[in-house]
This record gives structure tokens, C-alpha cells and sequence, in this order.
């Protein structure tokens, strides 16, 4: 993950629930309602590029009305969709059914986000979980095209539509280089 | 950029082709270039060309007899099979025995591979196509053991990358072809699985 990597970007503007712990005047084009003020708890969905930032900078204690002396900060992320626990749930019942590629096309860039931000153990066992099954999945599907499905005319492609983007990366180099190997072996 | 996008990471079985290229192989000459004695001592009057390389000892190539064998690089060598000038020697593991003892293992013991050389499916395949008349056995049976050896070695590669971990991998005489082929895929998903590894590590650290 780079600053030019454009998968990065991409996965960067992805919006995040967040909620305001603070009224701050001017900012109320976040909520859509230009030149107003944002109100303390106004609940508004920001790019993670932006969440990220304020979710970690804060306000002065000295100015804030609560009583304790740590700064919250700018805004409070929301756990967001995409993390919820049916996918969890859904993620640990089966992998490789699962469509990643329907929750967000760049699911597991966005979950080590997530886990980088909340130190979040679990969902990092969960994201190894899924990786190494369904990445079985991948591979089989690289080597070799099933020539008993497409002969019977079924959609071979549907696993493929499942896909998310780091996967449709993988999948695409080890093809290739599958499909490399198998030409050189034969050619001549 | 400047090497495509599929080079910039692995090598393409041609380069790995070119590498094996590069190793010593026997070779029976069908011709003579080592000058006789007394030719030595009038000195080069004959005119004769010799080899004079820069990347390859050219000089068990300016002393070739014929029928007497000698060890080449393998690239020269297929150069004067075109030719009709010399007949390859196959190695000792490319016959019918040798290769039933590396199936016979690599079936007796799951978790390993045996100790085929690692350059033994590039081998095989460049002499099947330019040397086959130059094997002890027939090159249709040698095909089908060598392509039983490469379906075995790729059900165990299959078995194996169900372990993959975000640490290491061991891969005991795996041949560099079957590297290669493996990896885009294993270093994607092994840096993946580091990246979801190390979202964490600053806590393990504090614990």
C-alpha cells in the first residue's frame, strides 16, 4: 500500500459512519447543508481518508463541555457495515462462498485498515481465516479452467464475480503464470 | 515501465530456459577439432577456426575427438545436435528405472519431494524435443513418467499451500520451473497475510 497505489486511493474513499463530538461551525457541507454548522452527535458518513484523520486529532479538553480532562476526538468511527457481525459470522460459516465483491470491492484492504486502527485481534484471526481458504480457491480456479462444468454448460464464473480486488490481483498473476508454463511445456 | 508488467517479479519459462542453458552436459562429438601434434608445431598454418568464447570455457571445445565424450554447456550442445554434429548423453536420471524410483518415493513419502536436479523438468522437456533420438528408452514412455512426476509434484505443491503462514514456507527440491510457476501466487497471499499480521504487532509488542 502506497501513496500512488490506486487500489489504496480507491479503498481510501470508501465512507465510514462517524459521529461528531463536537459543534464546529462551517463544517456543515459534510452533512450536505453548506455555509451551516455541524452540531455535536450529528451523525455523517465521511471517506476513511478523513475519518481516519479526525478520528485521531482532537479537540482542546480545556474548551470541550465534558468533564474529563482527555480530548475526545474530532469524530467517533462507527463500526461500519462492511464489519458488522453477520459478515463476521458469515465470513467464519464459509469462506469460500462468501461474496466479498458484494460488501465492498476492497474488503480486505479496508479490514486491515480497520484492524490497524482498533488493534482488533479477532477480525485479524477471522481475515487469515478467510484469506488462506479462499486463496485455495483461487488457486484451483488459476491452474485450470473445469472443463466437466463447462462442458455441462454451467457458469464457471460466478466464483470469479465473488472476487475482490486484492483477489482478482492474484488470481490474475498466478493464471498467468500458469498459463506461461503451460504454453512453454508444449510449444515446439 | 520500463520491463513489463508481468517481469517485473518473476522470471518467464523462456529465462528460465536461458539458466538451465548455461549448465555442462555430456556430449559425444561427431567431428574432430583438437589440432594433431605435429600440426602444433608448425604452428597454426592450417587455418583451422577455433572457438573463442567469453561466457563458456571454449576449451574442451577446441579439443573435441569424436566419439569421445566431453562436457559442454548445454546450449552448445543443442546447437551441434541441429547440426548433426554430436548425440547427447543423457543423464543418469532421465531412464525408465531411474525415473519409476522417483515416482516410487515421491508415492511412498507424502510429505516430501524427492531429490529430482532442479533444473529436471527444463532438462527433460529440451531433450525430448531436440535430443530424442539420443535416449536410452523410448521417448514416449519417458514423457509419460516424467508428466506422472510433474502431476504427483503438483498434487503435494496443492497439499502444501494449504499451510501457507505469514512467517515461511520450506520447499525441499522443489525445481526451479515449479518455483516459478508458483510464485505469484505464493508471495501475494503470503504478503497479504504478513500485512494482516502486522496490523496488530504494535500491541504484541506492548503485551
Amino acid at each position: 500500500m502506497s501513496y500512488y497505489d490506486i487500489d489504496d486511493i480507491l479503498a481510501d474513499a470508501t465512507k465510514f459512519p462517524c459521529r461528531f463530538n463536537y459543534d464546529i461551525p462551517g463544517l456543515g457541507y459534510l452533512e450536505g447543508n453548506i455555509g451551516k454548522d455541524i452540531k455535536k452527535n450529528a451523525k455523517v458518513e465521511l471517506p476513511l481518508w478523513l475519518a481516519r484523520i479526525l478520528a485521531i486529532v482532537g479537540g482542546d479538553p480545556g474548551l470541550s463541555s465534558v468533564d474529563d480532562d482527555e480530548a475526545f476526538p474530532f469524530v467517533e468511527l462507527m463500526a461500519p457495515e462492511l464489519l458488522a457481525p453477520r459478515v463476521i459470522n458469515a465470513i467464519k460459516s464459509g469462506p469460500a462462498t462468501l461474496d466479498v465483491h458484494s460488501i465492498n470491492s476492497h474488503f480486505y484492504a479496508l479490514a486491515i485498515k480497520w484492524a490497524t486502527l482498533f488493534n482488533d485481534r479477532d477480525l485479524v484471526e477471522v481475515l487469515n481465516y478467510m484469506l488462506l481458504e479462499r486463496s485455495q480457491e483461487i488457486r484451483n480456479h488459476a491452474a485450470s479452467i473445469d472443463l466437466e462444468e463447462l462442458a455441462q454448460g454451467r457458469d464457471v464464473s460466478t466464483f470469479m464475480l465473488t472476487l475482490d480486488e486484492f483477489e482478482k490481483r492474484i488470481y490474475r498473476d498466478s493464471h498467468e503464470s500458469c498459463k506461461d508454463m503451460k504454453k512453454w511445456l508444449v510449444q515446439r | 515501465m520500463s520491463l513489463p508488467w508481468k517481469l517485473q517479479e518473476t522470471f518467464s519459462p523462456e529465462e528460465i530456459q536461458f539458466i538451465v542453458e548455461n549448465e555442462p552436459i555430456k556430449i559425444f562429438p561427431r567431428f574432430t577439432t583438437k589440432t594433431p601434434v605435429r600440426d602444433n608445431r608448425r604452428g597454426t598454418s592450417t587455418g583451422q577456426t577455433r572457438w573463442k568464447l567469453l561466457t563458456a570455457k571454449d576449451e574442451s571445445l577446441n579439443n573435441l575427438v569424436a566419439i569421445r565424450t566431453t562436457e559442454v554447456a548445454l546450449w552448445i550442445a543443442l546447437l551441434l545436435k541441429q547440426q548433426g554434429k554430436c548425440s547427447i548423453v543423457a543423464p543418469g536420471w532421465l531412464r525408465l528405472s531411474q525415473l519409476q524410483k522417483y515416482i516410487d518415493y515421491e508415492l511412498k513419502n507424502t510429505g516430501r519431494f524427492s531429490e529430482l536436479p532442479w533444473n529436471w523438468l527444463v532438462v527433460a522437456r529440451l531433450l525430448f524435443s531436440k535430443a530424442a533420438d539420443d535416449l536410452h528408452d523410448p521417448v514416449h514412455l519417458l514423457r509419460e513418467k516424467v508428466q506422472d512426476l510433474r502431476e504427483i509434484r503438483l498434487g503435494k505443491i496443492g497439499q502444501g499451500l494449504k499451510h501457507l503462514n505469514e512467517s515461511h514456507l520450506q520447499l525441499d527440491n522443489l525445481s526451479l520451473l515449479e518455483i516459478n510457476e508458483l510464485r505469484p501466487f505464493v508471495l501475494g497471499v503470503m504478503n497479504k497475510l504478513k500485512d494482516v499480521h502486522s496490523s496488530i504487532s504494535e500491541e504484541q509488542e506492548e503485551e
